[in-house]
């Protein structure tokens, strides 16, 4: 059952991907300001809302490894997993919306970058998750795990802000397509179902990519766990 | 296809591009890493016998 589970659901996350560029690039249509160029955002806007999805788990395995490290060694180490995991496909998915967006920016502004608001914020999410990262990659001792949680429980109030900047402030960047006012989001029917096609497909493609990592990181800890047990009992 | 066309063209074809490079350049980095795990494993289950 387990393993039918695991050869079906990337292959219909396979299908999904063909059906949502298929969407995207076949069926909806040119947008009426901004032409052909606007189908950026049938990866750009998907590949954001997986970010903000990933990063929450990132918190949520965070804060389960600070609640659960004392009591419970192996749940923390679990949680752990998961907040890493969260974290580093969180910012692979941050990395194409900061690369998309200003391939989009240039054709629609003219313009690669601008410092308005929905962009800076974005900007420092990322940059706060790859220190997270990089303090999991270089620092070393029993403390890494508790301060990488905690950098991950404050990278994740960025995400809000993230959500919101455009909503508080004026920006250049586009009104939100989902929850924003009256005037703003997409008016054709077509064009809102090629986004939730994609919307669908890049969740499945991440929760996949999400569940791998995360056995990686168990694999990895297991391994390190067996290491400490040797290096004690050769140095008995 | 005027001007304007093809240059929409061009960088939409560029974001997607750049989308599956970096999502793919990661999934093989995972897999790389997945192995290097496993060898390690299996390594350390030689040595244990």
């Amino acid at each position: 059952m387990k393993k039918a589970a695991l050869t079906l659901f990337p292959l219909i996350t396979i299908l999904l991907m063909i059906w949502g560029f298929y969407q995207a690039i076949y069926v909806a249509p040119d947008d009426a300001l901004q032409g052909y160029v606007f189908r950026i955002i049938y990866y750009h806007v998907p590949s954001a809302s997986v970010a903000f999805a990933f990063f929450a788990v990132s918190l949520l395995g965070s804060i389960g490894y600070l609640a659960f490290r004392r009591n419970h060694p192996t749940r923390a180490q679990v949680a752990d997993a998961w907040a890493l995991a969260g974290a580093e496909v969180g910012v692979i998915f941050c990395t194409v919306v900061l690369t998309t967006g200003p391939l989009w920016g240039r054709r629609a502004w003219g313009i690669w970058w601008t410092w308005d608001a929905r962009l800076t914020t974005t900007l420092v999410l990322w940059l706060i998750y790859v220190s997270y990262l990089l303090l999991r990659r270089f620092a070393a001792g029993p403390q890494m795990q508790t301060l990488a949680a905690v950098l991950g429980i404050f990278g994740a109030l960025d995400v809000p802000i993230v959500y919101m900047s455009n909503r508080w402030w004026r920006t250049q960047h586009p009104a939100p397509v989902f929850g924003g006012d009256a005037d703003s989001g997409m008016k054709d029917p077509t064009m809102v179902h090629a986004l939730l096609w994609n919307m669908l497909a890049w969740f499945c493609w991440g929760l996949l990519v999400l569940f791998l990592r995360y056995q990686v990181e168990r694999r990895h800890q297991q391994y390190a766990a067996l290491e400490a047990e040797e290096a004690l009992t050769g140095a008995d | 296809m005027d001007q304007r066309d093809i240059l929409d063209h061009q960088f939409v074809t560029a974001a997607y591009i750049v989308t599956w490079t970096i999502q793919l350049a990661y999934l093989a980095w995972l897999g790389w890493k997945w192995r290097s795990e496993k060898r390690n494993a299996e390594r350390r289950s030689r040595e244990a016998r």
